[in-house]
């Protein structure tokens, strides 16, 4: 099963390189209909990860949701499922093509710390780490796909300032479709954070971890919840857009990015996965 | 000599011809109709077209090539505006085989027209061809051609960024505008000044969507009189700053001598504006809005210059576009033209078969005469072995002439040489439609058809091109004993004379 699981994996590394390709490829020929086949790949690269995803969980035991190259790989594919969700929904094209340089990273780094499954540790086995883990990678995949859009924003907007049109910019989306992008993006993933932040909690509470709340992984998580929060605020509340918007929403990714790969490996006292 | 077809051009365009000889030229659908059908009276013409645009009218003509098919087209196409073929003869131009079709083609990815990249000649090669097809004036030839070059149009558009690219000044604000705010629809522009070129760049806004338009000019009356004409409202000019809170696209081409929008208003209209991008188009010459705008969180100024140096740049890349297109236009001119020269080939290989298939008739009608009382079985094996060796031999000169047809420029040659040595005299029409056999004593024909069942797939393209009443080709490479004993029936025939 394992090693199904491990053949998917690539096959949907592959489809994901290629699909960027293709994304790419349409930016610069200009034909759309290298974009739909772009998203056509994609699709069948997500499935081909959602069953490696499957297997893995069978062969190791549990949902799989534990240790770096599961939990990358899971991350990724939530970026996917909700890249997915949005350009069917916005239709708004081009958002492969910042979202699959992110899926490979997070792929390539899920390869790097491969394990072979293996048994948990016990403090683990639980449906509240499971659900914990699940919401926060659902939030931190529509906070990338937030970022990536603030980011081709803050670009487009310094293009626009500079008159440095160029026809790739004109098959990007407009500034206001990457500014509503970000908005919806963070709107969605905001309760999802919350609820892994609560989720987890409640479970340090339960198991009586150690002043939990002074472990610098809970700390940058409140703080890129707070950005986040601003964001929201800044946005609906006192009117901000554009560029002000697109650093917060920067921002925001850039704490829980430095979450996952600098304070969990190296700093957090918990949060030490698996065996 | 066997008479060349061509697909034949004749016409004026904007390139050459004067507007004033361009407009008597010019011929409405039912003019098209009546100077088509005019040319299928002539013997030596077999289809036409007539394409009229404003900037061009053209024949399209499939026929004999003769220089005077030539000037009786360019007779006719001079009579239809009331002109002499004469007056006309120093602007017309005239293209042969491909380079008629490579013309029309240009024409189709509009490279030929007034403005490279314009989209509406499309629409009206469709229409002349449409036209053409409904009163039967165009046929199997033209028919391809003028459905190709609609392609050619298309692929033309889809695959080079020609048309994408605005080239003036006012449809490159516009594309600027697009770019900020995606769709104009729900957006409010704001006209300071009531120049041409400000009318020009509202009225391609208003093509987009825009619905919401006010003006805003010195003289009051002025800015109503403009209003009126773009369905948007006049606004009193000392109200500038509160109407930079509603708009989001402001163009600007009044005469002050001095800045009208100056950094100070933006700066405070971004406020109550919550932040909405705000885009300033300033097209006056000296300048209406300070160029410090620009530097505020949101706002977007090009001036005339900015907008220039796009078009130029534009230019630059439209040229290099065109290039692409051209080379798209020569890859499908190459496929038609393979494609015309099949149709010659087509013909040949049929009048071929039926010749050889005459002489296998006669010779098996005498053997089987002389063979006298023999069994049906018999009969039915000479029968095959007859209509094996035909197809045998006959196999490989299809097939030779088909690839030649295809690759070859010089293909009409080798079909010459085949009409003149197999003494293929007569001109395709009169040939028979089909070289099927008449059954010889009623019985072989069932045996034939067997033989054709067992032989069809290798050669299922021939069958398809040269219609299905022709006798059945021969396969690949089976042996004749191969084939005898191919099929089940064969083989239980053989089993049974044994």
């Amino acid at each position: 099963m394992e090693h199904i699981s491990v053949i998917l994996f690539w096959t949907a590394f592959l489809l994901y390189g290629a699909a960027f390709v293709l994304f790419v490829y349409h930016l610069v020929s200009k034909r759309p209909v290298f974009n739909r086949w772009g998203t056509f790949v994609v699709v069948a690269a997500w499935l081909a990860q959602t069953v490696s995803l499957a297997a893995r969980g069978v062969s190791a035991g549990h949902v799989p949701v534990y240790g770096a190259y599961e939990s990358l790989s899971l991350i990724a594919w939530f970026v996917v499922l909700v890249y997915l969700v949005l350009e069917l929904r916005t239709n708004v094209r081009a958002i492969g093509l910042y979202t699959m340089p992110a899926v490979l990273i997070f792929l390539g780094v899920a390869w790097a710390s491969y394990r072979a499954p293996a048994g948990l540790l016990p403090v683990l086995k639980s449906d509240l780490v499971a659900l914990h883990v699940t919401v926060i990678f659902t939030s931190l995949a529509a906070f990338i796909l937030a970022a990536g859009a603030a980011l081709l924003y803050l670009i487009e907007d310094r293009e626009l300032k500079r008159h440095g049109v160029s026809a790739v910019l004109g098959r990007l989306p407009s500034l206001e479709t990457l500014d509503r992008l970000t908005f919806h993006a963070i709107l969605f993933g905001l309760p999802f954070l919350s609820m892994g932040i609560i989720a987890g909690i409640i479970r340090a509470q339960k198991w009586g971890v150690h002043q939990w709340y002074l472990d610098p992984l809970v700390l940058l998580a409140i703080v890129a919840w707070a950005v986040y929060a601003a964001f929201l605020y800044a946005r609906v509340g006192a009117g901000w857009r554009g560029r002000r918007t697109a650093y917060l929403a920067l921002a925001g990714v850039i704490c829980l990015l430095l979450i996952r790969f600098a304070v969990v490996p190296f700093l957090s006292n918990f949060h030490t996965y698996g065996s | 000599m066997e008479r060349v077809m061509q697909v034949i051009c004749v016409g004026v365009s904007h390139k050459t011809t004067p507007l004033e000889l361009r407009e008597r030229l010019a011929l409405d659908d039912g003019k098209c109709v009546h100077v088509a059908s005019g040319f299928l009276r002539d013997d030596s013409i077999r289809e036409a077209v007539a394409l009229s645009t404003c900037n061009r009218t053209e024949l399209y003509l499939y026929g004999e090539d003769t220089s005077a098919a030539r000037s009786a087209a360019l007779a006719r196409l001079a009579g239809c505006g009331g002109a002499s073929a004469a007056e006309i003869e120093p602007y017309a131009y005239c293209y042969t085989g491909a380079g008629a079709i490579a013309h029309l083609f240009r024409v189709a990815a509009s490279l030929d027209s007034m403005v490279v990249g314009e989209a509406q000649i499309l629409a009206q090669i469709k229409t002349a061809h449409q036209v053409a097809g409904e009163s039967d004036c165009s046929g199997v030839v033209l028919n391809k051609v003028f459905r190709h070059a609609v392609e050619v149009g298309k692929r033309v558009r889809t695959e080079t960024a020609i048309g994408e690219r605005p080239v003036s000044i006012s449809s490159a604000a516009v594309e600027l505008a697009l770019q900020v705010f995606g769709k104009l629809e729900n957006h409010t522009v704001l006209i300071l000044g009531a120049g041409e070129m400000s009318e020009l760049t509202a009225t391609h806004l208003k093509a987009r969507g825009i619905r919401k338009i006010f003006v805003s000019n010195r003289t009051h009356t002025a800015a109503q009189e403009l209003a009126e004409r773009y369905g948007g409202s006049a606004v009193a000019w000392d109200a500038l700053e509160e109407h930079l809170v509603v708009a989001d696209i402001v163009i600007s081409s009044t005469s002050a001598p001095h800045y009208v929008v100056t950094r100070a208003h933006v700066e405070r209209a971004m406020r109550p504006r919550r932040h909405r991008p705000l885009f300033l188009i300033d097209i006056a010459v000296p300048r209406d809005c300070e160029p410090e705008i620009n530097k505020v969180d949101g706002a977007y100024l090009y001036d005339i210059d900015d907008l220039q140096e796009i078009v130029d740049r534009n230019r630059g890349a439209r040229e290099r576009d065109a290039e692409e297109a051209e080379s798209i236009v020569e890859e499908e001119v190459a496929r038609v033209e393979a494609w015309l020269a099949g149709l010659e080939v087509v013909p040949t290989i049929n009048l071929l078969r039926a010749e050889v298939e005459k002489i296998r008739e006669a010779e098996l009608e005498r053997i089987v005469r002389r063979m006298g009382d023999v069994d049906e079985d018999t009969l039915r094996k000479v029968e095959m072995l007859s209509t094996c060796l035909v197809n045998k031999i006959l196999h490989q000169p299809t097939v030779r002439m088909k690839e030649l047809a295809a690759t070859d420029r010089d293909a009409t040659l080798y079909i010459e040489a085949v009409r003149h040595l197999f003494g293929l005299e007569e001109s395709p029409e009169d040939a028979p439609a089909s070289g099927g056999s008449a059954p010889v004593d009623g019985a072989p024909e069932e045996a034939e058809e067997d033989l054709g069942q067992d032989l069809e797939e290798p050669e299922e393209e021939a069958q398809g091109e040269t219609g299905a009443g022709e006798a059945p080709a021969a396969g690949d490479e089976p042996t004749l004993g191969g084939e005898l004993t191919g099929s089940p029936a064969a083989r239980g025939r053989s089993q049974g004379a044994a």
